[in-house]
């Protein structure tokens, strides 16, 4: 019993180091690799290597390394909650995994209906994958989701899924749809099905890369009114810019915590019902009414 | 020197490995996360469905016993009240029988002592008699024994004993 309830515990100790190691070793990272000079700019993720490939080059910049090892550390906290699952006398992390799961399935039964009852996990690893990136901030990390490709990649993914489920209506279906209310409308009909997933990258992305540009701006601002005000102290007191401790932070909480979990909320709802709304219910009913008959026959 | 991207930079090949990245997790969130909660709710909706059948199971065959307890019980009871009565009924019956041989045993005694009673009489009453008539005959023998005729004076008597006789006794 003893030595089982050790195992126990160190296989937790285990999970929880797969959830923060890796946010520890990023920092270390980005610290190792910070330039020493610290002015104010705004750019994309920092490259660490290039690899030759055909069309373009694959840049592994921070991006895909910091998406990398959120994806190990939501593996870790899953890991961490459902260790030690019982029938009965639950621990208290069960519960909260229990919560999750409930939540989840509720969120996708009732935005997309029975049909799509196996999508929990899809949409809770959206919400996850994108609430942890946008909050890899607070550790001073720079976000994946302020990288277009990353959430292009999943824009792409959920446009794939969209046009999956509307051919399940049937292709003859699907590209007459396109010549709806009339035959000129098409073109326009095309882009708007582009515009979909450019929409929710770009969303996603602007929402929070603006929340990066207006605390840079805001801290620089708060810079130069520190000089200007405090800049009569002696010494070296007066280069300390006072101003910036405590502001930014209440910037943060709008622009890291809030509007990284409201993007991630809106990503998975706009998924939800882009891929339900393209499913063409009345269309596949008949379909497999043919099909059932045609297998009778 | 380390390079940044730009701020906007698109890279087909961070696009896929994006993707790729969602897919991913998608299978372990499925497998780490959903997968074993769901399957340890579901045992767990097994478990309580399987211990209300049990309960159910046990309230019914409890039902029966009580009822048959019942029954039982009533059983006994008309069998004691049945036992009671016959009980009752054989010493009734018994008494009856031990009443109505005594009554018997009674009058026969009874009958018995009359007719020895009867018998006792009649010797007594021949034995008055016989004493009467001798006494009388003495009597009258000593009376009248000079000139009265013997013979005579026995019918006499003989006859008024008779008569005497007569008036109480019927059977003569």
């Amino acid at each position: 019993m003893e030595q089982q309830n050790r195992k126990f515990k160190m296989i937790d100790v285990l999970y929880l180091l797969m959830m923060i190691l890796p946010i520890v070793f990023l920092i270390g990272l980005k610290i190792l690799t910070s330039p020493a000079t610290t002015g104010i700019s705004i750019s994309g993720a920092r490259i660490y290597f290039k690899l030759p490939m055909p069309i373009q080059d694959l840049v592994i910049t921070e991006a895909q390394i910091n998406s990398w090892f959120v994806m190990i550390s939501i593996v870790g906290l899953c890991l961490y909650l459902t260790h030690g699952l019982k029938t009965q006398n639950i621990l208290r992390r069960q519960h909260l995994a229990e919560w999750i799961v409930e939540k989840v399935e509720k969120l996708v039964n009732d935005n997309m209906g029975e049909y799509f009852s196996d999508f929990g996990p899809f949409i809770a690893s959206i919400i996850g994958i994108s609430a942890f990136s946008s909050l890899m901030t607070l550790c001073g990390l720079f976000p994946p989701t302020s990288d277009i490709n990353v959430v292009a990649g999943w824009a792409i993914l959920v446009f794939l899924l969209i046009t999956y489920y509307k051919l399940k209506g049937g292709v003859l279906n699907y590209l007459k749809g396109f010549t709806e209310p009339i035959f000129v409308m098409a073109p326009l009909n095309v882009l708007g099905e582009i515009a979909t997933p450019v929409s929710m990258a770009f969303r996603h992305y602007g929402n929070v890369i603006s929340g990066t540009v207006i605390s840079v701006l805001v801290v620089a601002a708060l810079q130069g009114l520190s000089a200007m005000v405090l800049g009569w102290l002696p010494g070296f007191l007066g280069e300390i810019p006072f101003l910036q401790v405590g502001v930014p932070a209440i910037l943060s909480v709008y622009f890291d915590v809030f509007s990284g979990c409201m993007q991630a909320y809106i990503f998975a709802m706009l998924t939800m019902l882009n891929i339900a709304g393209a499913f063409p219910q009345e269309e596949y009913e008949k379909r497999r009414q043919k099909k059932l008959l045609k297998a009778k026959i | 020197m380390i390079q940044s991207l730009d701020v906007i930079s698109v890279n087909l090949w961070q696009i896929l490995i994006s993707l790729a990245n969602l897919l991913i997790l998608f299978t372990l969130v499925k497998k780490f996360l959903f997968g074993p909660v769901k399957n340890v709710m579901t045992k767990r909706q097994a478990e309580i469905d399987e211990k209300y059948t049990a309960a159910d199971v046990a309230v019914d065959a409890a039902e029966k016993d009580k009822k048959e307890w019942e029954e039982k019980m009533q059983g006994a009871d008309a069998k004691a009240q049945d036992i009671l009565s016959s009980a009752s009924e054989n010493a009734k019956q018994r008494s009856e029988k031990i009443v109505l041989e005594a009554k018997e045993r009674a009058e026969s005694i009874l009958r018995q002592a009359e007719a020895e009673a009867e018998l006792e009489r009649k010797k007594a009453i021949d034995g008055i008699k016989r004493e009467i008539v001798e006494v009388s005959g003495a009597l009258t023998e000593k009376m009248l024994e000079r000139e009265v005729n013997t013979k005579d004076h026995r019918n006499l008597i003989d006859s008024f004993i008779e008569k005497l006789g007569d008036s109480d006794d019927t059977d003569k």
